[in-house]
């Protein structure tokens, strides 16, 4: 071949060459683009409905092609774990990995066979798209790329929590979980795609992608620290906690177009083991991190030593506060220590929580009942500022003919005397009415003593819902209730408790044939006709509770503003009265970290008017 | 001040047997929504500021069905019918059982309150129901029958309260 020297020009005639086409009539190729492959990896399209705004397409992309917009016309519902994000595409940086689609929880993002998009100069920004359902130019393409099983990135099915056999638990309060061991928590933890859908749920946001990462890398201390930013009842919540961070987690999506079985992370057994593996010592110093040591001068009382309550004095006490606790009861904890089964929560770990609270400051003054042994014009002259944290301790009566009898008695009650040691002959049969957790705890704790004592377990829950979606106790506590021999009667609505000559025999119920409208509110139906008698020598209603208030005086009662019931409070959970805040179960509702979030919250507005 | 709780108008159940037109029985509704009113009304001072929102609504009801009642005595339809004479069910005792002299105690709480309200809906509710039926077919059984339907109306709403309220806790729990 003849080498061409790289300053030869060529020849001068070269442009001439080009008038040959001169004359010839321009020959225009129409250009069809050709269909795409089953699996092409075309243009995006995302279903608005089916995304929840996780984020997680924006996080695995490489090539940072994916910003998550915010469309204010989506409703945001923390609880459920749906955010008003959507992701948009810069086609700029895309290169059609698809990893977008193969990690999104609920496969609502999917690529298209969809491959040609031209504009002009002036419109480079149309390559920034807001995929639709009907992509791009809001054509119908065949879909391209979609998830399969074998394409799925995310690991969908926990790591199954080991329980003590039901023949074994049975006849003792010893705790039914096993835990994880280093190795399935480090593989749940592995789960994670660091959403952090659990956190904008969680009522303390508590940072769960930091702790869940922190175990992921081995260093469960990190992992603590992390919980102790958010939560001092970290071994309470790591086994009791309602985990609405799980109802929220991204994987526990039902993946409508591929994977149909998807669990959510074990959030609340991630925080357990982390809990479990650091030694009390670390902990306590962990939980000294941010406490100042420069004394405000102020103090304040909390009455009440439950969750709300001793979160509410820890903060206090780190940010050099004086506090006192008032505690009717032995011992603190509240409804976690008398009214929650050590099958359930050991004592032993409720302890170690108070323990690290007090740690930093917090002084609990025990069996003083305010009211009675103090009163409560008294702590207000003695504090600048009064938390009432109460609790529900107070059951409530069906008042149902018989109810009144001595063998009818209230669930909380019972549940109170247990942990108490009081020496308690259990009935060697007993009804429970009621179908909520604390029905539960109570027919599960009565089945326990039944055990020990008579060798045989006969009790029975009759609760007014169905047993599925409207059922009130959780699915496990049911199930394992089931295991351990106790009888659940739903539908049930208690018509009488049966006495003969002054003695309890059993309970009748009816027939509930549907107990909500349409607008979810209750609206019960009965069939009279359908009775049945539950003979038993002893009732237990466990139907709701109420807050025993008489503690704080008529005029305390009259000087306060009410809200339905409950205590008025504002968002800080400060009361009408400038002195007095109130937090926890007794204005919220039982759940142990609303509570917590409760605590903090007064807390903080109780710091700022201290301080302010 | 115990008689303070105690709904008076024993002697309705007496009147109601006797009175045997439409205007007569309307006359007779009206009369135990206003003691009704009024017993609420009077009751709410007697209970504990945290529960007064209760008593409260159930009088703030009570009115309201007075004034129904008492617009429906001069609808000019109803009108028509106030003179046509009915049966009165003779052996009713339901709305005796609840306008007899009825004691709630001093410092009633809201379950009382709510039982007592509940079981004196169904009364009323089953009172006009027999009457319904006893009437003849027309505007007539028609009126009884929207007075049955609005008091069971209004005892499935306080079905609903007691349901939120004592069953767990509070409302929204």
């Amino acid at each position: 071949m003849k080498k061409i020297d790289y300053r030869d020009k060529g020849s001068i005639l070269n442009p001439l060459k080009n008038l040959q086409f001169f004359a010839r009539k321009p020959i225009t190729e129409k250009l069809e683009p050709r269909p795409a492959s089953a699996s092409y990896r075309g243009f995006h399209i995302n279903d608005m409905d089916l995304c929840i705004g996780c984020s997680s397409c924006q996080k695995i992309c490489d090539n940072a092609a994916i910003t998550m917009v915010e469309v204010p016309s989506i409703k945001e519902d923390a609880a459920k774990g749906i955010r008003n994000l959507r992701p948009a595409i810069d086609y700029g940086r895309c290169c059609w990995c698809a990893l977008c689609v193969d990690i999104c929880p609920t496969s609502a993002i999917e690529m298209t066979r969809e491959y040609v998009h031209t504009c002009d100069g002036d419109d480079t920004d149309s390559y920034f798209v807001f995929p639709s359902e009907n992509g791009i130019h809001d054509l119908k393409f065949a879909k391209g790329w979609t998830k399969t099983e074998d394409s799925d990135l995310l690991d969908r099915i926990r790591r199954p929590m080991g329980e003590m056999k039901p023949e074994a638990r049975i006849n003792n309060f010893d705790e039914v979980v096993d835990g994880f061991t280093m190795e399935m928590a480090v593989e749940e933890a592995s789960r994670c795609v660091d959403c952090g859908l659990c956190e904008d749920a969680c009522p303390a946001h508590m940072h769960a992608p930091n702790y869940i990462r922190s175990i992921y890398e081995g260093n469960l201390e990190q992992a603590v620290e992390w919980m102790y930013e958010t939560n001092p009842f970290s071994h309470v919540c790591g086994r009791v906690c309602t985990h609405i961070c799980e109802d929220a987690c991204s994987l526990g999506r039902v993946d409508e177009n591929g994977v149909k079985n998807s669990q959510p992370i074990a959030i609340r057994w991630l925080k357990r083991f982390a809990m479990d593996n650091v030694s009390k010592a670390t902990i306590k110093h962990i939980a000294q991190k941010g406490k100042t040591h420069i004394k405000s001068g102020k103090s304040v009382a909390v009455i009440g030593a439950g969750p709300a309550g001793l979160t509410a004095a820890f903060d206090l006490a780190k940010k050099g506060h004086r506090v006192t606790v008032y505690e009717a009861l032995p011992k603190a904890g509240g409804m976690t220590r008398y009214g929650i089964p050590n099958y359930r929560l050991p004592e032993d770990r409720l302890d170690q929580d108070i323990e690290v609270i007090t740690s930093v400051g917090v002084k609990i003054n025990y069996n003083v009942r305010v009211g009675t042994d103090i009163s409560m014009q008294q702590i207000h002259q003695e504090n600048d500022a009064v938390i009432l944290a109460i609790g529900l301790h107070n059951g409530r009566s069906t008042r149902i003919s018989g109810s009144d009898n001595k063998a009818v008695v209230k669930a909380v009650d019972l549940l109170r005397m247990i942990p108490q040691g009081d020496k308690f002959i259990a009935p060697k049969s007993a009804v429970v009415i009621g179908g909520g957790n604390v029905a539960m705890d109570i027919a599960r704790s009565m089945a326990r003593l039944q055990m020990k004592q008579h060798n045989k377990v006969n009790v029975v829950v009759s609760a007014l819902e169905a047993l599925g979606n409207s059922f009130l106790a959780d699915d496990e506590e049911v199930s394992e209730s089931l295991e351990e021999g106790i009888t659940i009667l739903d539908s049930r609505g208690p018509k009488q408790c049966v006495i003969s000559k002054g003695r309890l025999t059993g309970l009748e119920t009816v027939n509930v044939l549907s107990i909500f409208d349409n607008k979810g509110r209750f609206s019960p139906k009965y069939d009279n006709s359908d009775l049945q008698y539950h003979p038993a020598e002893m009732v237990i209603e466990a139907i709701g509770q109420s807050a025993d208030i008489t503690l704080l005086g008529k005029d305390l009662i009259e000087e306060l503003d009410w809200d339905r019931g409950r205590i008025k409070i504002n968002d800080n959970g400060s009361t009408s009265v400038e002195w007095l805040w109130s937090a926890g179960d007794m204005v919220k509702g039982p759940d142990v970290i609303n509570a917590v979030a409760d605590g903090h919250r007064v807390a903080n507005d109780i710091d700022s008017y201290l301080t302010r | 001040m115990k008689n303070t709780n105690k709904e008076g108008h024993s002697k309705s159940y007496k009147k109601l047997q006797t009175k045997k037109t439409l205007e007569e029985i309307l006359d007779i509704a009206i009369s135990f929504e206003k003691t009704a009113r009024d017993f609420y009304t009077a009751l709410i001072p007697n209970v504990s500021k945290n529960i007064r929102y209760l008593v409260e609504e159930l009088a703030e009801e009570e009115q309201q069905h007075f004034d129904l009642f008492t617009n429906l005595k001069e609808n000019s339809e109803v009108k028509k019918q106030l003179v046509k004479k009915i049966n009165t069910p003779v052996e009713d005792h339901k709305f005796s059982d609840f306008v007899k002299l009825v004691d709630l105690g001093d410092n009633p709480d809201d379950q009382t309150i709510l039982v007592y309200a509940l079981a004196r809906e169904d009364a009323a509710m089953k009172q006009y129901r027999d009457l319904a039926e006893n009437a003849p077919k027309g505007e007539l059984k028609d009126t009884f029958s929207f007075l049955a339907i609005e008091e069971a109306e209004h005892k499935l709403e306080l079905e609903k309260k007691y349901y939120e309220i004592i069953h767990s806790g509070g409302p929204g729990m």
